[in-house]
């Protein structure tokens, strides 16, 4: 029963067929929705990226070349996003035994990471700027920072959006550990209901009562319905709140950048305030630092196995209530750790007594932590006198 | 009873259990600030005032005011029990002492000026008590306790020292200008004689002051309760310090004439500093500290009062202020006002600071983390772990301790230097440019102190790394080193992107570099980041051969120079094949964090890895500098520069992809490469143990350089002992590698189980695929 090795030539096409990889990979990108929306994201932006460099190339101006350059690198936290996106759908193998679910915390991480460097950046030059205020010209500025402004209006717009399809839970993320994952599924947020899987395997369930309501800690996406994974991916879930997190970050980053050269070269145009520019640049950096902490936080949290923050205080009360049921001496070595957005999974060491039911203690642990939110839970149990 | 009170709430705050929602305790919040501003309002005014009425003259009508409106209030005589001839001693005393002190203040007001008197003077006693506290005794409350103290001296040094206030200046020079009476004159020479201008000497005599005040007010809480109660012992003391200031005012006002035009005048504004100062302040303040905890009336009062009086100091002598107080303005005052000077606003913020610090109850037996609650209904603490680890500490000692962590360990040891090193470059690079006025060494400056960025980012990752694993971070902090890693390597792709951006605009259009210069700090640059490489790279080259001489990592090579075995960044370039994993067995000495290094050897040290190419970068690009500066001068190829960049940019972004790759794959939880194949035999061995009828989703991912999880299924026969299975398992899974295993043992029952409860045979197969959550059937399951 050496399972999944059959499928590694799934995600690893052969490598001559690039066209047939291709569009695989377009289908794949098209299939889901917060994909699909990443990608025609992208495509915009590129667009505009490469009129632009045209068109300074062109008219030979280097500002707009070098604008069109940081296009480029805006362009790379979309592709993060989209890499992502289409990665964590793939299928878990012998090397990614937890499938790829993973690499969408990672572009949250990256994509974050990529706006503190900007930031940075921005903020260093208008320190400079504040010190020696240069002579921006400011007659080609506005045009450009007002359509890339519309551009990225765009990006909020349609993320926005796409973000708040996500909360309805229409993606209901992770599907792609699903592999593994069995029973205990993602859809806590389905609240469609309808995702056409049929539960004919009810008595299968029976086995599961002891789950019922792992949403319960998630803030009440009560669906406590666990139904059965068909190896298909269903095309329509994705990605999850990091990756549009991170990449919505970086849009509204782009925008206020936007913004704040409009207001500064209209400021300077109308009052000719040369401090306007990098004042703002200043404040926008700041802006974009402090709002990006927290993406970064919760990212880092995850990479590094942290006990998920949602668990913090559920989960003391869980060991306690585990330490009461009789026989159970003492509890340790627990770990906690999230897989990626809200599937978390733990390990913990029961020390028991000799004559104690070990079954109903397994059993009453599972309760426990999976109404507490635990996906997966490895319980050891270990005899006092052993 | 101000003291007793407060630790009483405040150990019942700890419990959060008597903390009143801040809700409902707006109203008083709002009374509170809006006391507070009143009461700057009043002491600027009052610095304006006594710059006409003198001193003496100046208490006096303001005790005497409070008095008759306290009497008013109060009723002292009317109510309460009779005060006895030996009270009335006391009370003269704390009458006379509460003189000297007002006296002392004012004057001090007088010397300095209302925002600095604000500053020093209007510090709640919880403040300096905490403060005194950790000056003079030995347990002054904890580490944030001591950095509270420490901010409020650092802001009286700031006053002290770096507040240019041009008046002051102005006044050192003709102290004897305008001294108005004996005790000013007496006060004057006092300070003269202490050899420092006038304006430090109210700083000094501020302090002082407030010291006195405390004291005093500490003292006076004993006479409070023999007189019957604060308010009313205020009101006697406004009385009596009345009275004994009357026959001095006497004197004076025979001896001197008044400098007042109109007493008139003055009316209004000394009805408006006695209402604010004295009784307002006074009533908000008792009602407050009975609402709330004192240390919060505290902290909220001192941030009201010093943020208005900073303000109130910016705008008093505007224009547009000078015209709503029309009343009565002295003629000299524009040459005299106290300037707000940078010194002064950093002295405040840190005196906020301070405040807030000092007044915060101490957090003791707060940190403790809830662990549930017991059969009585009370919460449980725990106060072990992280808890303690994450409290406040001592700042020098924790600067100690991290120095001496980062000494202990090869590859920070190796880190630290090379970072003081490049600092002390920078450092060099800075001083000189600014002494020179050079733009060009500033900037490269700079450049250089964003650099040392990534070795700070490393250092502290190697520290981290070390760290014990806490309840929230329960498989410790180890992978911080391949998040620093993958974060230093991140941080290189976009520096080269952004430099091969550069150079493609500059191939466009080269620009004419002025390439004198650039010499001789490119070459300074070369040589330190060529002794980073050489130190990096020293031990790599050592730990390439301690691990060539054996491949793969379960066998224990002991080699006994477990220096040179560390990071060996380079490997990575070579071939990551060889899993340095036997090189930890050699570690045992170094604890945890040796295996880290040790790994180094298999690519795993992605901190290591990443700063070695942030140095080699670094070192590329002056090698870049030099090479197309003796070009463009010898040869006058502008483009070589360009070229050189771009050559390097792509050279850097090459470097950085196995780096990036191999974090991305352990942050992934892809089961390590260098393991794999160990794996695949031991799974093999698994399947072969007698009654192990299968085995599925083994998943093995590696947390950091040391720890690698695992956990696998087991359908074993039903009768077999499921222990030894475990153990058999544990111990070839533990050979091939993995050090935290757990092995779910499922029996054949669990089959038949689930196909009495379903039908088919398809939803069985279906049910084994989902196997993690079917939880009663599962017999064991083993961690190591």
């Amino acid at each position: 029963m050496l399972p999944l090795s059959v499928k590694d030539d799934e995600y690893k096409p052969a490598k001559f067929n690039l066209l047939l990889k291709l569009s695989g990979w377009f289908r794949s990108i098209l299939a889901d929705k917060t994909s699909r929306n990443l990608f025609f994201f992208l495509c915009l932006n590129l667009s505009f990226a490469f009129v632009e460099l045209s068109y300074g190339i062109w008219s030979n101006s280097l500002g707009l070349i070098s604008d069109s350059f940081h296009m480029f690198f805006d362009c790379t936290a979309l592709l993060a996003g989209l890499a992502a996106s289409v990665i964590s759908r793939w299928r878990s193998n012998d090397s990614f035994s937890y499938g790829y679910v993973r690499a969408e915390v990672l572009a949250g991480f990256v994509n974050g990471l990529f706006l503190i460097f900007t930031a940075f950046f921005i903020f260093s030059e208008g320190v400079e700027r504040a010190l020696e205020p240069p002579d921006v010209h400011h007659d080609r500025l506005l045009p450009v920072s007002v359509a890339g402004l519309l551009v990225n209006l765009v990006g909020i717009f349609v993320f926005h959006h796409g973000g708040h399809g996500h909360s309805h839970g229409e993606e209901g993320h992770g599907h792609s550990h699903s592999l593994f994952n069995g029973s205990v599924n993602h859809d806590h947020q389905n609240k469609h209901g309808g995702h056409g899987h049929s539960h004919d395997e009810h008595g299968g369930h029976g086995g599961h009562e002891g789950h019922g309501g792992h949403g319960h800690s998630h803030g009440g996406h009560g669906h406590d319905e666990p139904h059965r994974h068909d190896e298909l991916h269903t095309p329509g879930k994705g990605s999850s709140k990091q990756i549009l997190q991170g990449v919505l970050l970086h849009i509204i980053a782009d925008t206020l950048g936007s913004v704040g050269v409009i207001i500064s070269a209209l400021l300077m145009q109308k009052y000719d305030l040369m401090i306007a520019d990098p004042i703002c640049s200043m404040l926008i950096a700041l802006l974009i630092g402090v709002s990006v902490v927290p993406l970064l936080r919760e990212s880092i949290g995850i990479l590094m196995q942290r006990t998920p923050p949602s668990l913090d205080h559920v989960l003391p009360e869980c060991y306690q209530r585990v330490q009461q049921l009789q026989g159970v001496y003492n509890l340790q070595d627990p770990h906690f750790w999230t897989l990626c957005t809200d599937v978390y999974i733990g390990t913990l060491k029961l020390l028991v007594a000799p004559d104690a039911d070990r079954r109903w203690i397994l059993s009453q642990t599972h309760h426990v932590f999976t109404q507490a939110g635990v996906r997966q839970l490895y319980v050891q149990i270990d005899t006092a006198d052993m | 009873m101000e003291e007793k009170y407060s630790s009483n709430v405040l150990s019942g705050g700890k419990l959060g259990m008597v903390e009143v929602p801040n809700s409902r305790l707006t109203r008083y919040i709002v009374l509170l600030i809006v006391t507070k501003v009143l009461k700057a309002l009043g002491i600027f005014e009052s610095y304006d005032i006594l710059k006409v009425v003198h001193i003496v003259q100046f208490i006096f009508i303001l005790k005497l005011g409070s008095a008759v409106i306290l009497l008013f209030f109060q009723k002292p005589f009317s109510s309460g029990k009779v005060i006895s001839k030996r009270q009335w001693i006391k009370l003269l005393k704390h009458a006379v002492f509460s003189c000297v002190i007002s006296l002392l203040g004012f004057f001090g007001l007088t010397l300095c000026g209302p925002l600095r008197t604000l500053l020093l003077f209007e510090h709640s006693d919880v403040v300096v008590l905490a403060l005194l506290g950790v000056l003079f005794t030995s347990s002054g409350g904890g580490p944030s306790k001591t950095r509270g103290a420490a901010l409020f001296i650092i802001a009286v040094i700031c006053i002290l020292l770096f507040d240019n206030d041009d008046l002051m200046a102005k006044m050192a020079e003709h102290p004897e200008g305008h001294h108005d009476s004996a005790l000013t004159h007496f006060l004057y020479t006092a300070i003269a004689f202490l050899g420092v201008a006038d304006h430090k000497g109210g700083v000094v005599l501020l302090v002082a002051s407030l010291c006195l005040k405390v004291g005093f007010h500490t003292v006076s809480r004993k006479l409070s309760v023999e007189i019957g109660g604060a308010k009313r012992l205020y009101a006697l003391d406004n009385l009596v310090s009345a009275i004994v200031l009357l026959p001095w005012v006497i004197v004076l006002s025979l001896t001197t004439e008044s400098k007042v035009e109109s007493w008139s005048a003055l009316i209004l504004p000394f009805g408006m500093i006695i209402l604010s100062v004295m009784i307002l302040e006074f009533y908000v303040e008792a009602i407050c500290n009975t609402k709330m905890e004192a240390p919060r009336c505290a902290r909220y009062g001192a941030i009201a009062l010093f943020l208005s009086a900073l303000l109130l100091a910016n705008f008093w002598t505007h224009p547009l202020t000078d015209q709503l107080r029309s009343m009565s303005k002295p003629p000299q005052q524009v040459s005299t006002e106290h300037v707000l000077s940078g010194g002064v606003i950093v002295s405040a913020i840190f005196f906020i600071m301070s405040s807030s610090i000092l007044s915060s109850p101490s957090k003791k037996g707060h940190k403790g983390t809830l662990v549930g609650y017991s059969p009585e209904g009370t919460p449980l603490y725990n106060f072990m772990g992280d808890a303690l680890q994450h409290t406040s500490q001592s700042l020098p000692r924790f600067i100690k301790e991290s120095l001496k962590q980062i000494l202990e360990e090869y590859d920070s040891r190796q880190i630290f230097y090379f970072l003081c090193l490049n600092l002390a470059f920078t450092f060099v690079e800075l001083f000189y440019g600014a002494w020179t006025n050079s733009l060009g060494l500033i900037s490269d400056g700079f450049h250089m102190l964003f650099d040392c960025s990534a070795l700070v980012l490393g250092l502290f990752a190697a520290l981290m790394t070390r760290w014990k694993a806490t309840r929230i971070f329960s498989y410790g902090y180890g992978r911080v080193e391949i998040l620093s890693g993958f974060i230093n390597g991140l941080f290189l792709m976009v520096i080269a992107f952004f430099v091969f951006v550069e150079s493609v605009t500059r191939v466009l259009d080269p620009p004419n570099i002025n390439t004198d210069m650039l010499t001789p700090v490119s070459v300074g640059g070369l040589l330190v980041n060529l002794v980073g490489i050489c130190a990096f790279s020293h031990a790599h080259s050592h730990g390439g051969k301690s691990c060539s001489s054996n491949d793969h990592g379960n066998s224990h090579h002991g080699h006994s120079h477990s220096e040179h075995s560390h990071g060996g960044h380079g490997h990575s370039h070579g071939g990551h094949g060889h899993g340095g994993h036997g090189g930890h067995g050699g570690h045992s000495g170094h604890g945890s964090h040796g295996h880290s290094h040790g790994s180094g050897g298999g690519g795993m040290n992605a901190n290591m890895r990443g700063v070695y190419l942030h140095v080699l970068a670094d070192t590329l690009g002056s090698v870049g500098v030099i090479i197309s500066t003796i070009l463009i001068r010898q040869f006058g190829w502008l483009i070589a520069d360009p070229i050189c960049s771009l050559f390097i940019a792509t050279l850097i972004f090459l470097s950085v992809i196995p780096l990036l790759k191999d974090a991305c794959e352990v942050l992934l939880l892809r089961s390590p490469p260098e393991n794999e194949k160990e794996l695949n035999i031991a799974l093999e061995k698994i399947e072969k143990i007698e009654g192990v009828l299968s085995f599925r989703d083994p998943h093995f991912w590696r947390h950091s350089a040391n720890v690698i999880a695992g956990t696998i299924h087991l359908q074993i026969m039903a009768d077999v002992v499921e222990q030894r299975i475990i153990q058999q398992v544990t111990a070839i899974l533990k050979d091939a590698g993995v050090n935290n295993l757990s092995v779910q043992v499922e029996k054949e029952a669990y089959f038949q189980h689930m196909s009495g409860l379903s039908t088919g045979f398809q939803e069985v197969l279906a049910m084994t695929q989902q196997m993690e959550s079917i939880k009663y059937l599962k017999d064991g399951t083993c961690i190591m």
